[in-house]
């Protein structure tokens, strides 16, 4: 199925994680965390051949941040910097209050995209991120009303039938967007195997983006690439350019999977495609 | 009641940000922010039963200390 996207010369949607809301400044000095360094870096990707960029909030000091205001400044920042990507907002909020999880889409105006974490995941000892099918739904419904596409996180392979059982449940528009997550912990064991097995369990129609944590992105976008997908790269996910090697930025990411697209013979996607492919 | 072991600031081992950052005394790093949500006890959060690096460095007991804050902290 997928393949056959690969061979009608589909290009890949390259989005950038550039943030995150597990690590910071303290892991590499690089990653960006205030609005400015944001957009600066939003407006690095955009150039290097990203057309997404997958955005999280935080204070000036580092930590987590929610309010639908610093989203806002992150957009205006981001708007500043980039020509025309497209924005897509985090609605995980690993331990807050489920409430804090939906200030994301209140931003004027909204995300063209965000976030769906389609179960539970742990973090450290006793920290789980819920995602109970109530949360799953309120923030889709929201979404929904707001013209908001959900990208579809899944982090194992029972997300797998929590995105069955969503499209059950709702009325998603074409094309399903479900992004693929290979890491440690909760997360799908990332070898090869597992990677077509998950896509081989996509919905049908489904397109599909490809998340590898750490020393995984690399490969496995190299994977998504190759078998169809769209791929994510940044510093929400790894840190490193290669091993002991930090990264100098997500552009310096983003600009390394281009070439291997580039490579492997998969035009990049420009943002007018990518809103094309995405269905946005 | 935020953790003991918690203080903000600017520089340590090397590192110099902008803003003071959590830093964790007993393990004498900077922490991530996630983890620093534990720290404070945020969202009913409790870093005496919920952090691991806590409870390593007071045996479960009590800490015993009102902590270093550190020259940064605010």
């Amino acid at each position: 199925m997928s393949y056959e996207r690969f061979l009608a010369d589909e290009p890949v949607v390259v989005t950038a994680a550039l943030t995150g809301g597990i690590h910071g400044k303290e892991a590499n000095p690089n990653l960006p965390e205030t609005p400015e360094e944001i957009g600066k870096a939003a407006g690095e990707v955009e150039a290097a051949g990203a057309s997404v960029v997958h955005v999280h909030a935080r204070t000036d000091n580092g930590e987590r941040a929610f309010s639908t205001e610093r989203f806002q400044a992150i957009d205006e920042a981001i708007r500043r910097y980039t020509d025309d990507v497209i924005v897509q907002h985090t609605t995980g909020a690993t331990q807050a209050p489920t409430e804090n999880r939906h200030l994301s889409l209140r931003t004027d105006p909204p995300p063209e995209m965000a976030s769906l974490d389609m179960g539970p995941l742990n973090r450290y000892e006793r920290l789980t991120s819920e995602n109970t099918l109530a949360t799953i739904d309120a923030l889709y419904d929201e979404m929904a009303d707001r013209g908001i596409k959900p990208e579809l996180e899944v982090f194992n392979d029972g997300h797998l039938n929590e995105v069955h059982g969503l499209l059950d449940r709702r009325d998603l528009a074409e094309p399903v967007y479900a992004t693929l997550i290979f890491g440690p912990g909760t997360l799908t064991r990332p070898r090869p195997g597992n990677f077509l097995n998950a896509v081989d369990n996509l919905p049908e129609g489904a397109l599909f983006n490809t998340l590898g944590f750490g020393r995984h992105q690399l490969p496995f976008a190299t994977m998504g690439i190759l078998f169809g997908g769209n791929v994510r790269v940044g510093l929400e996910d790894n840190v490193y350019y290669r091993q002991g090697e930090l990264a100098e930025s997500n552009a310096q990411l983003v600009e390394r999977v281009v070439r291997v697209a580039g490579e492997l013979g998969r035009e990049v996607a420009d943002t007018s495609q990518a809103r094309d492919i995405l269905g946005l | 009641m935020t953790c003991p072991f918690l203080s903000y600031r600017k520089s340590a081992d090397g590192a110099t940000f902008d803003e003071a950052r959590a830093y964790c005394e007993a393990e004498e790093r900077f922490v991530q922010p996630m983890r620093a949500d534990i720290c404070n006890d945020r969202f009913d959060l409790d870093h005496a039963e919920d952090c691991e690096i806590y409870r390593e460095h007071t045996d479960g007991g009590d800490h015993g200390s009102d902590g270093d804050h550190g020259e940064d902290d605010p």
